[in-house]
Order: C-alpha cells, then structure tokens, then sequence
C-alpha cells in the first residue's frame, strides 16, 4: 500500500487504532511536546498524535509521532502492525535491491491550492508553531524533507538531495538550516558559496510516511532520494515542481516553501534539543530567505518531538540507518549477516559476520567507520559472530561478555571525523573511535578457549513454534 | 496583548523586543522575538522559557556568547579563478 501523501497516511493509521485524537483544548505549550514526549512511552505500538485544538489558534492542525513507534513505521511501509524489528530491517533490505525506481511526475498538486510571494510570506500565518524543548532558543520546523541540486551539476538527478535538517524559525520569511558537512546540502552550500552565490531550496513539510525516511537515509552523495522512494513504495514516488525554484518536490505535500540559503552569510541559531539526547549550543549558522509559499488548504503541520531517546526520530532513523550501512559493508564483504545501527543514527554499530581467517572481524570493523554515513556517525562499533543477532541485545551482551578479551580485541583510532553534534567529542568533530571484536578467534588467531560453545538444540525451534501455540490458547 | 516595549529578553537581558505574530484568537498570546540573541517565544509559555528572572542559567547567552559563536559551517573561501 503507497500513500500519495500525510492525509492517507493519517486515515490508514486512524483505521488501525494508531492515531490518537486529543480533542480537548491544549496549550501550544508545553502540552504538545510533553504529549509527544510522552507517547513514545507507551511502548512499541505508541500511536500518532493529532492536535485540533489548540489554543489561541482557530484553525491548527499538528500531527505528531506520526512515525514513532514499529508499530507506525511498519505501516509507513505498508507492512502488518506487527512486525518485528528485526524483519522490518530484512524487508528494508530486501526492498534496496529494487532501486532505482525512478519518480512519477504528476500534475496539479495539492499544495498549489494557495500561495503566499515575496513580502505578502508569513509564515506564522501557514503554520502553527510551536517550541519543543525548554532550551530551543525558538520554535523549530524539524521534520521537512529539503529539496536542493548541486550548483555544479544541476541536471543529475542523482545529485540532487533530500533530507531532513533542523530549521529555525527567525522571522515570519527568515529561516535558519543547519547544514552538518558530513549531509550532501553541506556539500551543495560550499559549491555555491565558493562561487558567492545564493543556494535555492524548497522546504516540504506533511509528506507521505516514506518520504521522510529517504530524506532520513543516509545514502551516497549520487543516489537519489525519490528512486529510493519508489523501492519502498513498491510504486514510482509521485513528484511535481515547485513553481519559483524548480525543485522537484513530493507531489503531495502539505505545505512547499521555497527559498535560498544566502550565500556567505551566518548569524546566531540555537540551541536546540538535538537527536544526540543534548542540547547543541548556539552557533552561527545560515539564513534562509523565503520568497514563496505554497500550501494545501487547511494544512497539517507534521511536526517531530526529540529528547532523551527513544523519540520519535530514534524510529525515524533506525531502520534508515541500519540498512544503508548493511548494503555498503556487504559490497565489500559478503560474509556481513546483519547490521544493527539504531542507536543516536548509528555513533554505536553492530555488525555481525562470518569470518574468512584470523583478524577478519576487525576488518569489517574498521571497513564500517570508513564508509559514508560511518566517517561522520560510527564511534564505537561491536562486530559479532554470525549466529549472535545483533538486534538482539541480550545476544550481543553475550558475546561482550564471552567472546571480547580486551587485551587483543578494542582497537581504538584516534583523531577520526565525527558530527559537531557528537557530545563525547574532544573537540567538537573530533574523536577517538573504538573497534570491538566480539566474535570468536578463528585460525590463525588462537586465542582463547573456544571450542565447546553450546548452540541451540536442533529441536528447539520446532519447540518454540509449538509452545507460542500452546500459549496462544490459554 | 503583550507589550514588547516593557519586556526584556528572558535569555539575554536584551531590552529590545519585537511583536512577530498575535494569537488568532485575539487575546490569548503573542509571539516576541529579541532583537539581539533573536530567542522566539510565545508569551503563554511556562515562566521558564518567558521570564528572566525564571529562565535557567544553563541556557542563558550574552553578547560575547554570540560574538563568539562558531560558524556551521564555516564561510569558505571565495573561488578566485
């Protein structure tokens, strides 16, 4: 099942008993983030959260933890609400092998129902704002998938990106975006400013659920963003212009703003509440000018709460990030069985593999903070034997306990590259990173005592099925 | 509602404050903006983020704090071919 956009999307989870309506007047603050705080608590099925009732507003529509819990984001791929982490990664994986498919240009667009140019923009009349964590130094917009091109290659597509940044709000059409140089809008800012020129953007906020995982995937500079859409949608991904820049936006997104990050320019953003579970400090950051809006009538405001994990980013992320990274290092190394990445956008990886010889491990190991979403993100990564389940933490706790001699099995690189945002670093962007090997030495590594571990009865898993049956029917 | 003009900035002690946006249903809440660290609130917020006697130190700024703040990213340098 593809939706075009959030609207669908918000039914399908109504239908599901996933989507819950608070209906009773609320306070923009705190009562929406706390809600949204809050939800995820509720535990692996937490529902979405839909606000109409606002006040002081005659007319705010907020959805909230639209992808926050498995239950939520199986949905978003159209999978039963039941499906386990684990095979939520699997079909993840599975679905990769079918990019690129390439996007659907499609005309008319919701979103060109209204308009707002040039002084006439306001933006607090389009959205109902509202600030998240008690130190964001103001109300932020932190789910949009934002459009860009490389200024030296406008025509690839390829090159083109779609992500999710966090975005200040500094004035009804200035905007603040955080570009970390390690995410390809980084890359597409410094082409243009090295030329002293403006970099277009268009900011699309209420997107289908899939949209804003593949803006959340760290994939290759090259690749693109929409054909990755389509894999996962099991359908072209819908796609239209936006009408000032030429962006090729989500067909059905709620609200499209269009602008340019102005070239060589940076002034006072934050702090904000990060997906790190800290706070970044204030920085000196870009400025967006908005020249247009446009916007669906009546517009919902999807918006995304984040703090002290998990939140809803950290669901956003996990499966994003795991596969990705899976895919790179399986290139590479076919022997790689699963990766486990959930954890603050992959700064700890789990990897588990088989082994060709003595070493092998580490190798994949250290592969994993060389590739692209590694060099800025991993910082400790654990590589485990290929029958320990690296989704399975009590597993990998296992292998921690049994398999890691720490004489010979933590290898630490120091000085590597890591986001600003990592709080651990010694300088900001700079930290030491740690390998460990807990898979079992093969030859010829001979250390240890390995050779009576005990593995599963061949009868068990026949056993499991039948006692879940018996339980079923108590 | 609010009157920007006898209100300091919770978070810097700036005396300059602007009106950015009112509350649609008249009344209720305005939106303020500093005009020096640029900190946004709405003036129905907890008495945390809206008043300075209120606002945590943790998160409080100064004009040298902005002064110093570090560029993300950094401006680079002009191609001159």
């Amino acid at each position: 099942m593809a939706y075009d956009d959030l609207r669908s999307f918000l039914e399908a989870l109504d239908k599901e008993g996933q989507l819950l309506r608070i209906t009773e007047e609320v306070n923009p603050e705190p009562d929406i983030a706390a809600a949204a705080n809050a939800a995820p608590r509720l535990g692996d099925a937490a529902p979405a959260l839909y606000f109409d009732n606002v006040k002081g507003f005659t007319d705010a529509r907020i959805a909230m933890n639209v992808h926050g819990s498995w239950a939520n984001h199986a949905l978003a791929l159209g999978l039963p609400k039941e499906t386990g982490t684990k095979e939520q990664v699997e079909e993840f994986v599975r679905r990769w092998a079918e990019f690129p498919v390439a996007p659907e240009r499609r005309a008319d667009p919701p979103w060109a129902q209204n308009t707002q140019e040039g002084d006439d923009v306001d933006i607090f009349q389009v959205l109902p704002l509202i600030r998240l964590n008690d130190g964001d130094g103001g109300l932020y917009i932190d789910k949009a998938a934002v459009v860009s091109k490389d200024p030296e290659d406008p025509e690839h597509s390829g090159k083109q990106n779609v992500g999710i940044y966090r975005i200040q709000v500094k004035g009804r059409r200035k905007l603040a975006l955080q570009p970390v140089p390690m995410h390809d809008i980084a890359q597409h800012l410094r082409k243009a400013e090295e030329e002293g020129e403006d970099l277009p953007v268009a900011i699309t906020i209420g997107n289908d659920p899939v949209i804003s995982i593949v803006a959340s995937t760290p994939m290759k500079y090259d690749e693109n963003e929409y054909e990755l859409a389509g894999a996962l949608r099991g359908a072209p991904a819908p796609i239209a212009e936006a009408p000032l820049t030429g962006l090729p936006v989500p067909w059905g997104s709620e609200v499209v703003i269009e602008g340019v990050i102005e070239g060589r320019k940076r002034e006072i953003e934050g702090p904000f509440g990060e997906f790190t579970g800290h706070y970044s400090g204030g920085r000196s950051m870009t400025v967006i000018r908005i020249d247009r809006i446009s916007y669906r009538t009546n517009p919902v405001f999807e918006h995304l709460y984040l703090g002290m994990p998990w939140t809803e980013v950290d669901y956003l992320i996990a499966a994003s990030t795991c596969v990705p990274l899976y895919e790179q290092l399986k290139k590479d190394f076919p022997e790689v069985q699963a990766v486990n990445a959930m954890y603050t956008h992959g700064l700890v990886a789990i990897v588990s593999t088989k082994k060709r010889y003595g070493g092998f491990a580490k190798a994949v190991g250290l592969r994993v903070l060389t590739t692209a979403h590694g060099l800025g993100y991993a910082t400790t990564v654990i590589v485990v034997d290929e029958d320990v389940d690296p989704f399975n933490l009590p597993q990998v706790m296992w292998a921690l306990s049994t398999k890691m001699n720490p004489s010979g099995d933590l290898i630490t690189i120091p000085n590597l590259p890591v986001l600003e945002l990592a709080p651990q670093a010694q300088s900001p962007g700079i930290v030491d990173k740690l390998v460990i090997d807990a898979t079992t030495p093969v030859e010829p590594d001979r250390r240890g005592n390995y050779s009576t571990q005990v593995h599963d009865l061949p009868e068990a898993a026949e056993w499991l099925t039948r006692l879940q049956r018996l339980s079923a029917r108590r | 509602m609010a009157d920007p003009t006898a209100t300091v900035c919770p978070r810097c002690a700036h005396q300059t404050v602007e009106l950015v946006f009112t509350s649609p249903v008249p009344g209720v809440w305005d939106v303020l903006q500093c005009g020096r660290c640029l900190y946004m609130w709405r003036t129905s917020e907890p008495e945390r983020r809206t008043r300075r006697h209120a606002y945590p130190e943790a998160f409080r700024m100064t004009a040298e704090d902005i002064r110093s703040a570090s560029e993300v990213p950094a401006v680079p340098p002009l191609r001159t071919s």
